[in-house]
């Protein structure tokens, strides 16, 4: 009886994690994804800004546990040029062409007062990395996380982020908040799905059904870490050139991207 | 001994007039001397002729030159000279004598354990007072803090809680304004409680040609004491805001000892300073950093313990008041694209209860983002273009904005906000900032500390290390840690700065505070100045914000250094009625100056105002003052006003114009009894010197006072007779005449020519 529990428990394990695994393989890419990437001649600028990607370690690697191509470098690099063109375009900020990659086991972070990460529904912080990231975040630095769906996904990203703030809820960002009036007026929002709707004919992934606009308070009452929940923002810059991929989730991609960046350069 | 080879005191040579009495013209006597001089030369010219030279030459001028001098003496004496000197003529004229009654002269510190009153007494009363009366209508008088005639020497009491040596003076000149004052004998210390002797009093007694006379009496320097000189401290603080305090202080008898200087508000110390006592009498300048604390009138003792075997403990400490202000001053911070060191700076000033920040930032071309605005409608049309939307702020931070975004009003509104309003502007680097926003070519280019050239490639995204210049040690801008030799260290080590702005060297009058390093190269970081009213600076980057990123958290570096540079920005920015006195603390004195300015909200000056001060009393009860327009200084005001009783005083400075007010101000004023005589105890006697030889008067001390009746006759003030005196019968003459003949005859036999 009990070496039969013991093989029900196990099957169902690896039912459930071949399950989650499944749903990320079975997302679709496009070529342009993996394509060659080209430097930009003015990739070498020195600039105030630089959109920074945190690599973080997961249990998704193709290459190891920082492996390239860890869920960390979604989008990478497409998505980060192609976002960073229209920011250049719409504010006077002065930003670099191509993107950074940091991760918490340096100090490198702490140049960077603005930081990315994406499909955060898979990373795995220790408490080395999650002390780095709280210090960075009460210093005056800011993360944006998106790309993760559903309860799962949201399980695992509040199990790292509760090693970061022990004692600091995440809580639901109103309307009012500064951070969606900073450049835009952002009150009319609504979930930014990922290429996988040209599959899945629905906007959402898993059990994601609605796009969650929330976020990491500092004592002050200032977003230290914006949270796209149930949304795929990375994908919206990435393929916003693409002719399928619908113009009003792109621009609210880039307004959102672009409010999160202002809003973390005056707050 | 010179009386008696001159026949007659110093004085008769120091005030005669040299005369000849002989009546013959004086080239009669050039003439005579030039035939003697050539007729006792001949038998000398004669010999050496003749070949019955004996001497050598020199030996023969020498005997020729002794002969000729006394024929020329004996010769000048036949034209009879003499000095011609003013005397009193005697019981004809009065002689006023004035002796210190202030508490000063009751140190016990005069030659055989006496006081300073009883040697004076002593000195009256021992024949100078009989002398004088011999001669002169003699009237005494007592000063302390205001004149009294004098019966009798017992009634001087050494009370007094201070010296007013000026009103004395002008007093004895006005008592004596109808009958010939001859001269005026001052007894006293010379420590004046009042700032000295006025311009005004000695020209009055110039004018008359009255001498006074001065007797110094007390120790000119103790062999044990420590004083506190002066304390520099600013009438206004913001709250909660860094002040320093600077204290001079001088000692006697303690070199090398380490003494602990505080300043303490009641019984709780804010701030101390332990300090090495220098040389003997030279003054020592120290600081001491305090935190001003909640807002408030605070009265602040600043001093030192007494110390060992101190012979005067009264004066090691003193009382200054510090009024610390409730107010939130306002800094307007533009920023020409968004940037890391605009949210940096803003979250520092978040933290700071005593200036708030109202900022702009241009995230698009045509998009202003404002944050800390008072009201929805505040800025809304962008950078103000009237005085009064721009002068409502104390403080403007320029950061990377090109001068073509100001229009030339604007630019003129931004010099005048320095200029004319008294306000801080602080330029910060950026790509479009100083040089590279083509500052270096506009009309506003004198506002800048640093001098800065037309290039357009200065600034660099390149890290710097930074340092503290030398001007910057004693800054409280720069001050990160309170001991100074540390703060050097701490600058060393603050992380590099993201970026840096090369500027020129700092302009005459300028202050560079800290340096940063690139290529061996130091370069102006920051640097300061006052401009007009106002003052300037320029911090040659943008990139201060890694201070806070790459320290650990509970650093508080970066906050430190923005918010007291943001207090130096606004602190001494005036209100539109700045109210003043020159003195916060009356020691044994009475008369307050009140001083107003008043402007209105372009800030120029308000001539036709009605101004009053409501002088709250220590009792709780208040009286009203009206002050008067100044003449010659448009929009000042000012009143004198007496404070009767010792205590604390609030004086409340109300302006109108017709209905409209136009602000009010106020500042605590306190009168202390009783205190002043205890600084500056030791003989002034620079200042009894002074007043002498300024006055044609002579200076005595207690043992040469006893020449003073003699000298008091040459004077020429009062009723005054010219007496000739003869000076053909001086010893010294017929001594000279022996000598010379003496001398001649000595030499003559020595060379063999007898």
């Amino acid at each position: 009886m009990r070496s039969r529990i013991w093989i029900f428990s196990l099957v169902l394990a690896f039912m459930v994690i071949s399950l989650t695994y499944a749903q990320r393989r079975s997302r679709p890419s496009f070529d342009d994804e993996d394509g060659p990437v080209i430097t930009p001649p003015d990739a070498g600028e020195k600039t105030e800004f630089t959109f920074t990607r945190l690599r973080y370690p997961s249990f998704r690697g193709g290459s190891g546990y920082w492996g390239v191509r860890g869920s960390w470098s979604t989008d990478y690099p497409k998505a980060d040029r192609q976002f960073v063109q229209g920011v250049r375009r719409l504010t006077r900020l002065h930003v670099r062409s191509v993107e950074d990659v940091v991760d918490l086991d340096s100090d490198e972070i702490f140049n960077h007062p603005w930081i990315y990460a994406v499909e955060v529904g898979h990373w795995d912080l220790n408490e080395k990395q999650a002390a780095k990231l709280r210090e960075y975040l009460l210093k005056g630095g800011f993360l944006m996380v998106d790309d993760f769906h559903g309860s799962i996904e949201w399980e695992i990203f509040t199990a790292s982020l509760s090693r970061v703030f022990p004692d600091r809820p995440v809580v639901d960002l109103a309307n009012k908040e500064p951070i969606f009036h900073v450049m835009y007026d952002l009150d009319e929002r609504f979930q930014i799905p990922g290429i996988v709707m040209f599959y899945s004919g629905q906007t959402y992934e898993q059990d994601g059904v609605e796009g969650k606009w929330r976020g990491v308070l500092d004592d002050k009452g200032r977003v230290m870490v914006g949270i796209c929940h149930n949304m795929d923002i990375g994908d919206a810059w990435e393929h916003a050139d693409m002719p399928r991929y619908p113009e009003h989730y792109a621009s609210l991609a880039y307004r959102i991207g672009i409010n999160y960046i202002v809003y973390s350069m005056t707050h | 001994m010179f009386e008696f080879l001159f026949s007659y005191p110093s004085r008769v040579y120091e005030k005669g007039q040299f005369v000849l009495l002989g009546g013959w013209p004086i080239w009669a006597w050039a003439l005579l001397a030039i035939t003697v001089a050539g007729g006792l030369a001949w038998p000398y010219f004669r010999s050496r002729n003749d070949g019955e030279v004996r001497i050598q030459g020199w030996q023969s001028v020498v005997l020729w030159g002794l002969q000729a001098a006394m024929a020329l003496l004996l010769l000048s004496l036949l034209w009879q000279p003499a000095l011609l000197v003013a005397t009193l003529k005697p019981q004809q004229n009065v002689v006023a004598v004035v002796v210190d009654d202030s508490k000063s002269m009751a140190i016990a510190d005069e030659s055989g354990g006496k006081t300073r009153a009883a040697t004076a007494k002593e000195i009256l009363n021992a024949g100078l007072l009989e002398q004088l009366k011999k001669q002169f209508q003699v009237r005494m008088y007592k000063v302390g803090r205001s004149l009294e005639r004098l019966d009798k020497t017992e009634d001087i009491q050494a009370t007094q809680t201070a010296t007013r040596l000026s009103d004395a003076l002008r007093g004895v000149a006005a008592e004596s304004a109808s009958v010939p004052l001859g001269a005026i004998v001052l007894l006293s210390d010379g420590g004046d409680n009042a700032g000295g002797i006025d311009l005004a009093t000695l020209s009055e007694v110039r004018s008359r040609r009255i001498p006074v006379h001065t007797v110094g009496l007390g120790r000119e320097k103790y062999d044990r004491d420590l004083e506190i000189m002066s304390v520099d401290l600013p009438a206004r603080a913001l709250a909660d805001s860094r002040i320093t305090a600077q204290v001079t202080l001088r000692q006697t008898g303690y070199a090398k000892t380490k003494v602990n200087l505080t300043l303490r508000d009641g019984t709780k110390i804010l701030g101390q300073q332990t300090m090495v006592m220098k040389a003997d009498g030279e003054p020592q300048t120290e600081s001491i950093l305090f935190n001003a604390g909640p807002a408030g009138p605070k009265a602040l003792q600043i001093g030192v313990a007494p110390l060992e075997n101190e012979e005067n403990r009264a004066n090691n400490q003193v009382t200054r008041l510090v009024n610390v202000e409730a107010t939130k001053p306002r800094i307007l911070y533009i920023e020409g694209e968004p940037k890391w060191e605009y949210k940096f700076i803003r979250r520092a000033l978040e933290e700071d209860k005593t200036v708030s920040i109202t900022s702009m930032l241009r995230t698009t071309q045509n998009k202003i983002y404002r944050q800390g605005v008072a009201e929805p409608k505040e800025l809304e049309n962008g950078f103000p273009d009237k005085a009064e939307e721009l002068f409502q702020y104390q403080g403007l931070i320029i950061g990377g904005v090109e001068i073509g975004y100001f229009t030339t009003a604007q630019q003129e509104l931004i010099r005048q906000f320095v200029d004319r309003r008294g306000g801080g502007l602080l330029f910060l680097g950026g790509r479009n900032g100083l040089s590279d926003g083509g500052w270096g070519r506009s009309g506003l280019l004198d506002l800048l500390p640093v001098s800065i050239g037309d290039r357009r490639d200065t600034f660099k995204r390149d890290r710097a290390k930074v340092e503290l210049a030398p001007g910057g040690q004693d800054s409280l801008i720069t001050r990160l840690v309170e001991n100074p030799e540390a703060n050097i260290e701490r600058w060393k080590k603050l992380p590099e700065i993201e970026n840096y702005q090369e500027t020129g060297a700092a302009k005459p009058g300028a202050v560079v505070l800290a340096e940063f390093l690139v290529g061996g190269k130091r370069m102006p970081l920051l640097a300061t100045q006052n401009y007009g009213r106002g003052r300037s600076a320029v911090l040659a980057t943008a990139g201060t914000w890694r201070w806070q990123m790459l320290q650990p958290l509970e650093d508080k570096t970066h906050e430190l250094f923005w918010e007291q540079l943001c207090r130096w920005l606004v602190t001494s920015s005036p209100p539109r009625v700045l109210s003043s006195t020159p003195k916060q603390v009356l020691t044994d004195e009475t008369k307050v100056q009140i001083r107003a300015e008043v402007r209105d909200k372009t800030y120029l000056p308000v001539s036709d105002a009605q101004v009053q001060a409501r002088v709250l009393l220590p009792d709780g009860s208040s009286e009203m003052v009206d002050m008067r327009p100044e003449p010659m200084s448009a929009g000042q005001y000012t009143a004198t006003w007496d404070a009767d009783k010792p205590g604390a005083y609030v004086a409340e400075i109300v302006a109108k114009r017709g209905t409209e007010e136009l602000g009010t101000d106020l500042f605590n004023f306190r009168r202390e009894d009783g205190v002043a005589e205890n600084f500056g105890s030791e003989q002034n006697k620079e200042l009894l010197e002074k007043l002498s030889a300024q006055t044609g008067g002579v200076y005595y001390s207690p043992s040469t006072a006893s020449k003073l009746a003699k000298d008091i006759s040459y004077s020429e003030a009062g009723i005054t007779v010219r007496e000739a005196k003869d000076l053909w019968n001086l010893p010294i003459v017929f001594f000279l005449i022996l000598s010379m003949r003496a001398t001649e005859w000595m030499l003559r036999r020595k060379w063999g020519v007898v």
